[in-house]
């Protein structure tokens, strides 16, 4: 008859009332994400070997690095003397963290980075070391599978 | 004597129902339209040319970027020109990924078609219902590729990540169980509700050989009656090994297009639920690749079957890192550009339905 | 109470009289706040959200903080807006959903005014809103808004009639257009029984009245963005929005009078519950019910619309009337 498919509809509607709600209560609760989640970039500055392979990597160029010679005479090699990148055209595309030799540059699960202005979204070497909550456990998949398997 | 007037007007590019930066003008008589001129472009960022400067890895986020919907059949797209491009042989466990990656997709891309469609002709619940079960896959997905909408998760040769440890299967499996209940509650809340089919029956009719005509694929093309499907037409990956139909209707109007879109996702989802089945135990993820990819010089395209139609993808080398020209053919633009026939004589009501029926992706039509 | 209102009118009296005005816009206000919330919260549980629950315990102030926050508002005109006619229409659209209000009886006893066109009286000043609708939607000079100003033209003459022909059956059961008596001539059998066609008929019409869903194409939020409404903002759009929501409870009383009994429990037994909660169960059920066919319904498309009045709705509102006369005559020649 017709009418049934409308009436039908409305007992789905009203069944739904009672059911439970899927709704997170972000930002009251945090949210929690899956460990492999691309957020935020974590710096081991004293890792990096500044090989220059992420800002060559980066799709949109946002990583400006420079390095210097070591303090310590007796090292060879070079050490950082500025990483910044630039979270206004960083796409979070993971491939930094994945060319990096010695997993200076890796990724951690927070995502927040709403600021009031635009230059806050450049951030440091110093703010990159900081960022070190929710690291990701592994970086490196390829390298993983390979040993393990 | 009472003298009318035709009036332009200006849908979009802010406008609920267009579905991103879309405008189209429309002159109307009353509320017939009498002729509409649609008007593109607004997010266009120059994919195609950008991508000449990039190597073939770093393309890869740039297609997440163009139907963000179903990243994940973008990013295949471009994998499988170029391993296609070097004769690369993919391992099978990348490939079973892939293929449960790019159906759960598909689903989801499907998915917020539905609820989006609803939205456009007036229901509010099933636009909620629909991103419920959507939400469940971006779950997924950000448990397998760490992304929820922009995946970047196939690389040249086989997969970024491989399945999480922590039982990500079974999690799938759940998913594709309960899902069949979900579309049944969708089928009574929508499908059967009288006022969607009156909507929908008979409206935005056009023929097989305008659709041919006008190079339409994917479910536009099919719901006039021919059965092109790129899986089963081309087949690529392995979608041989499945079993799965390619529905197709005859009507070519949106009721056609609407239970084509319903029916894709329950051809998914028995995909979905074959490869998990099939999934092998162990493998690698990666073919051996060397360090920097460099194809030879030559040209290749293939094409796959995205949730919109045909995209394929051309690549022309010179032997480099970087394309020398590389041309996505986008489902959605070329799909779009029957909508200023179809619309002439329809009312506003309808072009609402028939722009949202066509399901384009503005990051696509633009790209 | 109806007493005095036969009664010489004294300094005092019109001083009762101001304050029971006073009292019942503040009831209204009241409802109509915790209309929108209730409405919220009943479609965000029909779309397994939570619904508001920011504001205050369980989002109890979210409304308030709404209506504070569109009073604080610039008071914008369009430059090209017909000045006039733009800032008169919410209050034309408001007025008459109020004013209605007034010859809906609350019990026997209480009624603010107890006048013999009672159900005359309301729909002819219901219809009226329609004009401010049209003045909203065509002085804010906005191709949208003309559009759904000319569709809301449409739809509500169209569906007047059916209203007025549906509500004709209930006039001739009763022998009356007066509300109490109406409420009155259902003492053995509500309404709805021998009436059943006609409430089917009057429901919809109603809901076409009211602008709900699945008739609800003078906003159409996806196909005309806010129709009449684009170009309000401000304590203008809130007023659009009261008259609105006034006139959905002005609507469930109605059908409460009109078909349910008004304040007459549903069994003799039931009648230590007083007639008042009665009439305000029954108003709250058929207010809320267009929110539940919000949540599951989309929308009709305007030539259906005016099809589905014109050759269903109205050519079944005359058999309606038909079958009711016959019934009528027989039983009166047999008695």
């Amino acid at each position: 008859m017709y009418g049934t498919g409308l009436l039908k509809g409305l007992g789905v509607t009203f069944k739904e009332m009672f059911k439970p709600k899927v709704t997170t209560k972000y930002p009251d609760e945090p949210f929690e994400f899956p460990n492999r989640v691309r957020g935020i970039q974590k710096l081991y500055p004293d890792k990096c070997i500044v090989c220059n392979q992420c800002a060559i990597i980066c799709p949109t160029q946002c990583i400006t690095l420079k390095g210097k010679p070591h303090p310590d005479p007796e090292k060879k090699g070079k050490v950082l003397e500025y990483f910044d990148i630039n979270f206004e055209i960083c796409i979070l595309c993971d491939f930094c963290t994945e060319v990096c030799p010695t997993e200076a540059i890796v990724m951690t699960t927070n995502f927040e980075l709403a600021t009031y202005s635009r230059d806050a979204l450049n951030k440091d070497m110093q703010w990159l070391d900081a960022n070190d909550t929710n690291v990701r456990e592994l970086n490196l998949p390829w390298r993983q599978t390979s040993s393990s398997s | 004597m009472i003298r009318t007037e035709e009036m332009l007007l200006n849908v979009g590019p802010q406008h609920p129902s267009t579905h991103g930066v879309f405008r189209v003008i429309v002159k109307i008589d009353g509320e017939t339209i009498v002729e509409a001129t649609p008007v593109i472009g607004y997010l266009h960022r120059g994919t195609e040319k950008l991508a000449e400067d990039l190597t073939y890895t770093q393309i890869i986020p740039y297609t997440d970027r163009m139907d963000y919907l179903s990243a994940m059949i973008g990013n295949y797209a471009l994998v499988h020109a170029v391993e296609t491009l070097m004769g690369l042989e993919i391992p099978e466990r990348a490939e079973y990924l892939r293929v449960i990656a790019m159906e759960l997709n598909r689903i989801a891309s499907h998915l917020v078609w539905f609820g989006t469609y609803l939205l456009d002709i007036g229901a509010l619940t099933p636009f909620l219902y629909a991103f419920r079960e959507r939400e469940k896959i971006l779950r997924l997905f950000a448990e397998l590729s760490g992304a929820r909408l922009t995946y970047s998760y196939m690389r040249i040769g086989g997969v970024k990540w491989d399945v999480p440890d922590d039982g990500w299967l079974g999690r799938v499996r759940r998913f594709i169980d309960d899902f069949k209940g979900a579309l049944e509650e969708f089928h009574t809340l929508v499908t059967g509700n009288e006022i969607v089919q009156a909507r929908l029956k008979g409206v935005g009719k056009y023929d097989q050989e305008t659709a041919i005509a006008y190079g339409l694929t994917g479910v536009n093309l099919r719901s006039t009656g021919v059965a092109y499907d790129v899986r089963k037409a081309k087949p690529y990956s392995i979608y041989d090994r499945f079993d799965f139909e390619v529905p197709v209707r005859t009507e070519g109007d949106l009721w056609a297009r609407y239970l084509l879109r319903m029916a894709e996702l329950e051809q998914s989802r028995r995909i979905v639920e074959q490869a998990v089945a099939q999934f092998p135990s162990g493998g690698e993820i990666m073919a051996k690749l060397p360090k920097l990819i460099r194809p030879p010089a030559g040209e290749v395209y293939t094409s796959v079957e995205s949730p919109r139609g045909e995209l394929g993808v051309y690549i022309l080398s010179e032997g480099k890192p970087q394309p020398y020209r590389i041309h996505f053919r986008r489902p959605s633009f070329v799909n779009l550009q029957l909508l200023p026939k179809l619309l002439v004589g329809e009312n506003i009501a309808n072009m609402i339905a028939i722009l949202g029926s066509i399901d384009i992706v503005l990051g696509e039509v633009d790209a | 109470m109806r007493d005095w209102l036969y009664e010489p009118l004294s300094a005092e009296r019109f001083g009762w009289m101001v304050l029971s005005i006073l009292i019942l816009l503040g009831v209204l206000l009241f409802l109509v706040t915790y209309a929108i919330y209730v409405q919220r919260k009943l479609l965000g549980w029909m779309q397994s959200r939570v619904g508001p629950n920011r504001v205050g315990p369980y989002g109890l102030l979210q409304t308030i903080a709404d209506v504070l926050k569109l009073l604080t508002k610039e008071s914008f005109v369009p430059t090209h807006a017909d000045r006039p006619l733009y800032l008169l229409a919410p209050i034309v659209a408001f007025a008459p959903a109020f004013v209605v209000f007034a010859v809906i009886p609350l019990t026997d006893r209480i009624a603010f005014t107890d006048i013999g066109i009672g159900l005359l009286f309301y729909i002819g000043v219901a219809s009226l809103s329609t004009l401010g609708v049209i003045m909203g939607g065509w002085a804010s000079n906005n191709k949208w808004s003309l559009i759904g100003a000319m569709r809301a033209a449409a739809m509500m003459i169209s569906y007047e009639i059916p209203l007025v022909l549906a509500a004709l059956g209930v006039v001739m059961l009763a022998g009356s257009i007066n509300l109490v008596d109406i409420v009155e001539a259902q003492r053995g059998v509500w309404n709805v029984v021998p009436q059943f066609v006609g409430f089917v008929i009057f429901l919809i019409a109603a809901l076409a009245e009211l602008n709900r869903t699945p008739f609800d194409l003078t906003e159409a939020e996806s196909e005309l963005i806010a129709g009449y409404q684009v170009e309000y903002s401000g304590f203008r759009f809130a007023i659009f929005m009261l008259g609105e929501y006034v006139y959905l409870f002005a609507m469930g009383a109605l059908i409460a009078i009109l078909y349910f009994g008004g304040w007459l429990p549903p069994h003799p037994a039931l009648d230590f519950i007083p007639g008042i909660v009665w009439l305000v169960v029954k108003t709250l059920f058929f207010a809320y019910l267009p929110f539940w066919l919000q949540a599951t319904f989309p929308r009709v498309r305007i030539d259906q619309l005016m099809t589905f009045s014109w050759k269903v709705l109205m050519p079944l509102a005359l058999v309606n009337i038909a079958f009711t006369s016959l019934v009528k005559t027989i039983a009166g020649g047999v008695s």
